[in-house]
């Protein structure tokens, strides 16, 4: 039962993060159609932000703040950072690809993830950093269920998840900026003609995107305690796995594809094999994509002429 | 904007007029002209005075290399370049290509001695190009259902499921971790080959004949269904084209090539390890077939010959050094128009160095202690020239994240600000190459390739050899 | 707007770069030449992971490397370079640098990190009568399968450091139980295969499972987790991780205590790294003393010196060692006249006897004729309740 219920928190807590991270691929997907692979390196930085800050106020083991100010300013900074990343990398990058070859987005993408982890290992070494959340954030308290305790970093990385999920909801669905992306997301000839500034919809795409990987960043520091500047690479794979299952351009399906992805493999981690996980993650994707290519809310496409 | 719309021949009507200048137009012609077999003919002819120019091994060995890696993109080429689908998992053809022919031709797997199988190369190359081609329809099958990224994503796992497959199966036969050593050199009808020299013969004669069976490939009908189900699937199928057939045909000869690439690296190598087959290699194969061109047979030769060329000058620091300034020096020549303003733009950079290695130098003497990171000859001539001061590190740091908002700031301006920012922003460069970029030379190496990815897709997204060709997104 | 986002990202990316600055890898041009009136010149290459998953150790290497480089010129008053060749762990990789080099002027070679590379490369340097020094390559069957005559080694193999950590567990801690846990590297399985049957045939029972090394973040994370929690029972008191990442090890008993669990962590060299793994019970093994709590000078000198790259584990000291080995052996080829040639260097290398007060290995360095090292203690260390290591009797 211990083992049980360990086994769901596991997976309710790095699947919130897949979440988090597949909300940027879904949004940028769904409005471009373009696989961001550098998504996942917007994440490693926004880890690496969230652990400066930790360090220009003392430290883990000295804070010179109370911890939930702490939090809310590694938030902000590594969301503001991460967001401008994504809104450079989509200017400088993407924009001038948006009507060549499918591939060459794709490539590009590659690139930028190679020299974003190779500038922070020039500029910040090699070695495995630590957040060292269990000196100002205690290890074993929150709520205790059933032999077990839920503490408290992985209760706020799965309300923090939630919330954004249905702050980003509102975004989408209420405002105008909302309207604008749905509308480039249906058909961008046809928005721009309407009057829609496309540049400036795409832009604020991937600044909310990557805003939000740098919040997935943050949190994974602090319920993880280590960073490296390779941690970007197969989280976002993972990410971009929960989008697809999840049906690519829904917001509940990246947020429900990155649960069943990260239930699925704590599952398989603790109950058939730590050497196969990944596989059978992957074969999840598979069967998904075979009996429900649209994912689990996406609507099937339609295919224009 | 003004224009609503423009017919092409009539839009095209000054280049054919043009047709670029002098030798240009000559060049352009005869290169017209020139049918496919004289020019196979001419490369194999250069291959092979290459080859007599190898003097060492190592030479030997990059030249092999470039036509491993062109054999490579020729091979994913056919899934990617003709018929437009997005193989991320081709690694794994290259894998079982380099596994099979370790498992039938070596002493196999870690310490078990003598034994093993031991087939010519006459036999176990066909086994296993035949294997590689049943996986490719197998998955090609799967990739039916999928479509673009979809395919992308799943062919991804599928080469992380190779690694895993090698990695954890049966470590009695494929080594696990250990991989497989000491397997046999590439032999038939009772000759071998054992020196490098003879590999790069070998490679260069797989790499003629397969980009001639390919050539006959792409203009035979089966080429041309590959480009229309490309260019539109539904067009296609609407057309009575056999899309499904076509697709997983094009899998599974990507998958052959993909394999006959692997059987020539495993022999070579002697060795077949897991790590071998990682992404990072298949990031670099798709490198030397974006560069060179998507689509083309001699784009993803050049492109091979290229990255492995490249690679190999980024990794030595020296000639890393020449590189860089290299690339400056011809982007500033390419781009700044007139010779004029070229030349003041080179004047001030010239004297913007040692200008401030002078006022430095009068300030503070620490501020220029440390020596330039190149040696050699480039270290003597930007002695005076770079200021580095005696703990380089931070002051490296800060110089690299300055660049970078140099050279941002550098797209976005025009006119003659440009020019006046281009001038820094290369004294910026010169400083944070000597500081910091050229202290740990395979970091820089790796930012390297990535920002040539970056700079040529958005120059030139069809590569060096490629044709222009405009997609709308996918619907 | 245009020109607010490009000011953002500017000041964004400035601030960024200088609170990295702080404690960030630097690189001074102290290995460059340092008496350039001497005629002792000649250049040596270091293979190693520089860049990729594994750059934590590569980067590790280089810098005690540069640092042996760097005293040794001054000692010597020699003027010997050292370039760097990137491998990224992988042999194909190690191979192609391997050719440049042999086709470099290099006479002698630092590395490569990994026991396959090694394996892919050791005929190569074999024919060009290169010597090749590794710093943490441990597979046994490098040195006895007699096809890399010209390799060395600065640590001992896991012949040595396997049994004496299962010995050790055997007779002191005495569990009914132990999980053992690889993480899928050549140098994880190395030492398991060794420890296991000694476990066996004490009657303790083991558990043996796979982490898989290769994962990375919040995935590997997961699998940390999942480990503690459905493998590891009460009666398994001690837990056996001989990993490449002392942060893992660190991860694993954060999880144990958060799950409430008890076990006593039992690490290998991979994981010892006092400002990394500092889980207070535990034990970790190594193949030199803690040089970070050392009163000798050269250990102190070698402190002070990495200590502007960050936090280091324990492939840096054997990789300085190992390029001393190198260093040592150039400069006595000089004394003796001869020009430092490789087969010279070669010869030398074989000949390296380096007294234990000069080496941070704390022993003898020696080698037998297939490059083993001939003394070879193993260290032990108890983690106290302050997360300090403290040595002690490794029998």
């Amino acid at each position: 039962m211990q083992e049980f219920i360990q086994t769901i928190v596991n997976g309710l807590q790095t699947g919130s993060l897949y979440a988090l991270i597949a909300l940027g691929y879904t949004m940028v997907y769904g409005i471009l159609k373009l696989l961001n692979f550098a998504h996942g390196d917007v994440y490693m930085v926004g880890a690496y932000i969230g652990y400066f800050v930790i360090h220009w106020f003392g430290g883990p083991t000295a804070l010179s703040i109370p911890v939930p100010l702490l939090i809310l300013i590694m938030f902000a900074l590594a969301s503001t950072g991460c967001g401008l990343l994504g809104v450079a990398m989509e200017r400088f990058a993407y924009r001038p690809l948006r009507d060549a070859p499918r591939i060459a987005p794709l490539i590009t993408a590659l690139g930028i993830s190679f020299v974003l982890e190779n500038t922070v290992l020039l500029l910040f070494g090699g070695f495995t950093r630590s957040y060292q959340t269990e000196s100002f954030i205690s290890a074993t308290s929150g709520i205790h269920l059933g032999g077990v305790t839920i503490n408290i970093v992985e209760i706020m990385v799965i309300v923090v998840s939630v919330a954004m999920m249905f702050g980003l909801r509102q975004i989408v669905h209420r405002t105008t900026l909302g309207k604008s992306m749905r509308a480039v997301a249906s058909d961008r000839e046809a928005a721009e003609m309407l009057g829609i500034n496309v540049n400036r919809t795409i832009a604020l795409t991937f600044f909310i995107g990557s805003a939000m990987a740098g919040v997935a960043g943050v949190m994974s520091g602090l319920a993880f305690d280590q960073i490296t500047n390779t941690i970007g690479f197969l989280a976002g794979l993972k990410a971009f796995t929960a989008a697809v299952v999840g049906g690519i351009g829904s917001i509940a399906g990246a947020m429900i594809g990155g649960i069943v992805i990260g239930l699925a493999e704590a599952f398989s981690l603790s109950y058939i094999s730590t050497k196969y996980a990944d596989l059978i993650v992957f074969g999840i994707l598979i069967v998904t994509m075979l009996v429900r290519p649209q994912g689990i809310f996406g609507r099937p496409l339609l295919q224009k002429v | 904007m003004a224009q609503i719309g423009v017919d092409d021949w009539v839009a095209q009507s000054g280049g054919r007029r043009d047709g670029g200048s002098g030798w240009r137009k000559l060049l352009a012609r005869a290169d017209s002209r020139l049918g496919w077999w004289p020019r196979l003919a001419l490369v194999t002819l250069a291959g092979l005075i290459a080859g007599q120019l190898l003097t060492n091994v190592n030479l030997q060995t990059v030249a092999f290399n470039s036509l491993l890696y062109a054999m490579l993109a020729l091979g994913l080429n056919i899934a990617v370049g003709w018929a437009g689908l997005l193989d991320l998992g081709y690694i794994a053809f290259f894998g079982l290509g380099a596994y099979g022919f370790a498992v039938l031709s070596s002493t196999a797997t870690g310490a078990s001695g003598s034994g093993g199988t031991h087939l010519p190369a006459i036999e176990s190359i066909p086994i296993v190009i035949l294997i590689a081609g049943v996986v490719g329809v197998v998955i090609g099958l799967i990739a039916l259902r999928l479509s673009g990224d979809y395919l992308a994503i799943v062919t991804l796992f599928v080469g992380q499921a190779f690694m895993e497959v090698v990695n954890n199966v049966d470590p009695g036969t494929l080594g696990g971790v250990n991989g497989i050593f000491g397997l046999d050199s590439l032999h038939s009808f009772g000759s071998q080959v054992t020196s490098p020299l003879g590999y790069y013969y070998l490679a260069l004669v797989m790499t003629v004949v397969l980009a001639g069976i390919l050539h006959l490939l792409d203009t035979s009908r089966t080429g041309r269904a590959w480009r229309a189900l490309r260019d539109d699937p539904l067009a296609a199928s609407a057309m009575t084209i056999p899309v499904n057939k076509l697709k997983v045909m094009a899998f599974s000869f990507g998958a052959m090539v993909g394999a006959l690439a692997g059987t020539l690296f495993a022999a070579e190598q002697n060795t077949v390890f897991p790590t071998n087959f990682t992404a990072n290699i298949l990031i670099l194969i798709y490198a030397c077939l974006v560069l060179g061109g998507v689509g083309s047979i001699a784009g993803a030769i050049a492109g091979g010959l290229v990255v492995t060329i490249g690679e190999q000058m980024l990794s030595s620091p020296n000639d890393a050094g020449y590189l860089f300034y290299g690339l400056i020096l011809i982007v500033l020549v390419m781009r700044i128009r007139p010779w004029r303003n070229l030349a003041a733009v080179l004047t001030g950079v010239i004297g913007l160095g040692f200008a401030a290695h002078a006022l430095a130098g009068a300030i503070s003497s620490a501020a220029v202690a440390g020596a330039p990171g190149s040696g050699g000859s480039i270290g003597s001539a930007v002695r005076d020239y770079v200021i580095v001061p005696a703990n380089p590190a931070t002051y490296g740091n800060i110089l690299y994240v300055v660049l970078i908002c140099a050279l941002v700031v550098i797209v976005r301006l025009h006119g003659t600000r440009r020019l006046l920012a281009v001038v820094p922003t290369v004294y910026i460069a010169a400083c944070c190459w000597e500081a910091r970029l050229i202290v740990n030379p395979s970091i820089t190496t790796q930012i390297m390739i990535g920002a040539i990815l970056i700079v040529t897709m958005a120059a030139r997204p069809q590569g060096l050899l490629g044709t222009h060709r405009v997609e709308t997104a996918e619907q | 707007m245009k020109r607010i986002i490009t000011a953002a990202v500017t000041l964004a990316a400035l601030t960024a770069a200088g609170c990295g600055s702080s404690s960030n890898t630097t690189s001074t041009a102290t290995h460059k030449a340092a008496g350039a009136s001497t005629s002792c010149s000649a250049s040596i290459a270091i293979e190693g992971p520089f860049t990729g998953p594994v750059a934590q150790v590569g980067l590790e290497q280089l810098h005690f490397a540069q640092l042996a480089v760097a005293n040794d010129n001054a000692a010597n008053k020699t003027n010997v370079v050292l370039n760097q060749d990137d491998t990224q762990l992988t042999p194909s990789m190690a191979v192609s640098k391997t050719q440049a080099i042999i086709a470099s002027p290099a006479v002698a070679v630092v590395g490569p990190a990994g026991s396959q590379e090694v394996q892919a490369v050791g005929p190569l340097f074999g024919r060009a009568g290169v010597a090749f020094i590794t710093g943490s390559a441990t597979l046994p069957a490098l040195t006895t399968s007699g096809k890399n005559p010209t390799f060395f080694r600065a640590v001992p193999n896991d012949n040595i450091q396997g049994p004496q950590d299962a010995n050790y567990i055997v007779n002191h801690l005495k569990p009914k139980a132990v999980l053992v846990i690889d993480d899928n590297e050549a140098y994880s399985q190395g030492l398991v295969k060794t420890m296991i049957p000694i476990f066996q045939k004490a009657g303790i029972k083991v558990n043996h499972q796979t982490l898989n090394g290769t994962d990375t973040g919040a995935t590997l994370a997961n699998a940390i987790s999942s480990l503690v929690s459905s493998q590891l029972t009460p009666t398994e008191t001690v837990t056996v991780l001989p990993w490449q990442a002392a942060a893992n090890a660190q991860t694993f008993g954060l999880d144990v205590k958060q799950q409430h669990k008890t076990t006593t962590l039992f690490g290998t060299d991979g994981t010892n790294s006092p400002s990394q793994f500092k889980i207070p019970g535990s034990y970790v093994s190594n193949f030199g003393p803690d040089i970070s709590t050392s009163t000798s000078t050269l250990d102190k000198s070698l402190v002070s010196g990495v200590a502007k790259f960050g936090p280091y584990g324990s492939f840096g000291v054997p990789t300085y060692a190992a390029t001393d080995v190198l260093m040592q052996a150039i400069s006595s080829v000089c004394k003796a006249g001869q020009s430092p040639s490789r087969s010279n260097v070669l010869a030398a290398v074989k000949k390296t006897n380096i007294p234990a007060a000069a080496t941070p290995m704390a022993a003898v360095i020696a080698f037998q004729p297939n490059g083993d090292l001939v003394d070879h203690p193993g260290y032990l260390f108890h983690i106290d309740s302050a997360g300090k290591y403290a040595q002690i009797p490794n029998k």
